[in-house]
């Protein structure tokens, strides 16, 4: 604390965890508060340690590409397309425009599903079964949809290097399935996002809590819908090659609290239905892979993408073998973490957990690695890590 | 004097049937109010008898649990009292129970109501669970930014906020209580049911069913008190929007979060018997309907009857979010000055 900061006196800390029993992830949450205002607030994650980058070391290039698929059952494409991409920028692989496209109606698809999830958590949290269970009715469209594309409901498998499995081509009856699908969905969601804010109570509870202004979003890189909803117009998907074929909107608010996080992502998912709607109608004919490559000696290369939650990085390099070296993975969550703790401070109790949800409801993906030496466990940045034992050969 | 020893047989038995017919009937309810829930939400939703009747026979056939609390016996006792409330209130709407020691009045209602109250302060301060200041997590040993200050179990955080509700969230229902017994003049319940229901005081055919002839629900105070009950029942049943004691996202469980096995069986029960029991008071109150286990007409009225608010409370359940004290407060005041303008219209009347 700065001489400058006021300081607070804290009455008593309330602590939950490490499995939170309303969101049912891995952390803890300490709430430092005064009856029933939360003054500052602590959420530890490394509650459940998966090594999964560890997992990827030695590997060849191909088979990577199904583990990095499963670090997220809800961003499961988000992960695999990305880790595609990295190597597709490293070694310069031509990606024909139909697995472009192909790849985004099925990254977009996934959004809606995801967003849905958080609603879904997010109405669970406020208490509210009714919204809760209708976002995940809603839902089950976009994961029949999914599995229609991929043959699978969660881990659709559509990236490849090159391109997209050919099992994923969309035929002419799918097309038109895809657009009756997403008509019928637009009818039904807009009727859901119209009861949502018409619902007093509802509202109340969202309206004026979790602030997070602009430039604290940017302080602590809060990316996706969490700074958007904070007014910072960031989105990956703009700077990308792969959207430039699409007409969207970047939505922000800037009223910066809880229910601007959740009006951010209700809109989001009009925004996606508009891109799955252009790129299905134009979707161009052609190859959906290119298979005249093969892998190499590749330096450590960065690949970024807007995930559902924010900005996601994958990055890694490849020895002369074309096996995996250094894998890295920084998911949207580890930084909006620390803008969830800010944003809690101020707020009720039962508030404070909404705006966790609002925030980012999934948080397994964010723990990395705990280094636990003469019986004190560190947990250590990606950073910290290579200062200390160096870059593994 | 001659008529004691009858009297306290009749008392005894009409207590044995009322609690008989009582206890098992409520634990019908949180079925059906289950099943409405899950039908405005597009579900099937559970068996009628599974939440209410088959849970509770599953947990008395539990592994017994010993709480962790600071005085387990206490804290084990309390629902045991907690059950002997909620069916003594119950029996209020007895006949035989308005005429034992003046106890048939709004005083003992409104007494037994608030005892009960005080028994989820007490649940939330003794209970201490694993589930969040017990876990075996290093919290101090990892360090904070906060170093000595008081570690607090959620539980008596929820018995913190059962002092705030006792203090402000049941008073709309005590208010909405006076209204009938205002329109009475008088702190009787038997004047309250002769007011509504002269036919029923004057009737001594068991096979009878006499109707009441001027219920305070069809009256403007009666209506603007019913609707403040209402609320209050939600309150007292700490059910949604008013849930905050055991609001699942921070408390979990709140207070009862340690009743285990044959503990949580009898918790069950006494929630359930709450249910039926304010229900039961309603349509006494606000109807002239009593639950009179010597006139089965009576009797099967004041159970359809019941079921209003139960229902009710599911639709409400199912469009309701949690609220908080932000709320809470303005609700609770605004449903207070409801009622404190039925009470005086009532007193015009």
């Amino acid at each position: 604390m700065t001489s400058g900061e006021k300081r607070v006196e804290i009455e008593k800390e309330l602590s939950f965890g490490p499995v939170h029993p309303a969101l049912i992830e891995p952390y803890r949450i300490r709430l430092f508060v005064n009856d029933e205002i939360v003054e500052d607030c602590e959420l530890n994650i490394n509650m459940a340690y998966r090594g999964i980058e560890k997992l990827f070391d030695g590997l060849p290039v191909e088979r990577a590409l199904l583990i990095a698929e499963r670090v997220c059952g809800i961003c499961s494409h988000v992960h695999a397309w990305n880790s595609v991409r990295v190597i597709e920028g490293g070694l310069k692989i031509d990606v024909p425009p139909r697995a472009n496209y192909i790849r985004v109606i099925t990254q977009e698809m996934q959004r809606i599903t995801s967003h849905l999830i958080l609603f879904g958590h997010a109405f669970e949290v406020v208490g509210h079964e009714t919204f809760a269970m209708r976002s995940f009715l809603l839902r089950e469209s976009f994961m029949d949809l999914i599995s229609y594309v991929g043959g699978n409901r969660v881990m659709p498998s559509v990236p490849i290097i090159g391109g997209i499995r050919p099992r994923a081509d969309l035929t002419e009856s799918l097309k038109r399935v895809i657009l009756e699908r997403i008509d019928e969905f637009e009818e039904k969601y807009k009727g859901y996002v119209a009861r949502i804010i018409e619902d007093p109570l509802v509202m109340s509870r969202l309206t004026g809590i979790g602030f997070l202004t602009k430039e604290d979003a940017i302080k602590f890189h809060a990316t996706g819908p969490t700074g958007r909803a904070s007014g910072w117009d960031y989105d990956v998907r703009t700077k990308m090659d792969e959207y430039k074929p699409f007409d969207f909107n970047v939505i922000t608010d800037e009223s910066c609290d809880t229910k601007a996080r959740i009006v951010v992502r209700a809109l989001e998912i009009f925004e996606s239905l508009k891109i799955i709607r252009q790129a299905v109608k134009n979707l161009p004919e052609g190859p959906v892979v290119n298979r005249s490559w093969r892998a190499e000696e590749m330096d450590f290369t960065t690949a970024l993408l807007e995930a559902y939650r924010g900005e996601l990085m994958h990055s890694y390099g490849l020895d002369s073998q074309g096996r995996i070296r250094n894998y890295k993975i920084r998911t949207p969550t580890p930084t909006n973490l620390a803008a969830m703790e800010h944003a809690c401070i101020g707020d009720h109790v039962t508030e404070a957990i909404l705006t966790i949800a609002s925030c980012d409801p999934c948080l397994t993906c964010c723990t990395r690695a705990e280094i636990v030496d003469s019986g004190k466990s560190f947990v250590l940045s990606d950073l910290e890590i290579i200062r200390k034992y160096g870059w593994r050969k | 004097m001659e008529d004691v020893p009858l009297f306290v047989l009749g008392l005894i038995a009409s207590s044995i049937v009322a609690a008989a017919i009582g206890v098992l009937y409520s634990l019908v309810l949180p079925g059906i109010e289950r099943k409405v829930q899950a039908r405005i939400q597009q579900r099937i939703g559970p068996p009628i008898l599974t939440p209410g009747f088959w849970s509770v026979l599953k947990f008395g056939y539990k592994k017994r649990v010993d709480p962790n609390a600071q005085m387990p016996r206490l804290y084990r006792s309390l629902v045991y009292f907690g059950i002997g409330i909620v069916v003594l209130l119950f029996l209020f709407t007895t006949p035989y129970w308005w005429a034992v020691l003046g106890w048939g009045s709004i005083l003992g209602i409104a007494g037994l109501l608030k005892l009960e109250e005080v028994l989820y302060v007490l649940m939330g301060s003794q209970s201490q669970s694993f589930l969040s200041t017990g876990m075996p997590v290093p919290d101090i040993a990892k360090g904070s930014k906060h170093i000595g200050i008081k570690r607090e179990f959620v539980e008596q955080h929820s018995g913190e906020r059962a002092l705030k509700m006792m203090a402000i969230g049941s008073l709309p229902l005590y208010l909405a209580l006076l209204v009938p017994f205002a329109m009475a003049k008088s702190t009787m319940i038997r004047s309250v049911v002769a007011m509504q229901n002269p036919g029923y005081i004057m009737s001594s055919s068991w096979l009878s069913a006499p109707l009441p002839s001027s219920p305070v629900l069809f009256t403007l105070p009666g209506v603007l008190a019913a609707i403040v009950y209402f609320v209050g029942y939600v309150m007292l049943l700490n059910e949604k929007p008013f849930s905050i004691l055991k609001a699942k996202i921070d408390l979990i469980e709140g207070g009862v979060l340690e009743y285990a096995s044959k503990l949580r069986a009898y918790y069950y029960i006494m929630r359930n018997v709450l249910m039926f029991a304010l229900s039961s008071i309603f349509v006494t109150l606000f109807i002239g309907i009593p639950f009179d286990p010597f006139m089965p007409v009576m009797m099967v009225l004041n159970l359809a009857l019941s079921l209003l608010l139960p229902i009710m409370l599911a639709a409400l359940v199912a469009f309701s979010p949690i609220l908080t004290f932000r709320q809470i407060y303005p609700a609770a005041i605004g449903l207070s000055a409801i009622g404190v303008l039925a009470l005086i219209i009532s007193l015009g009347v």
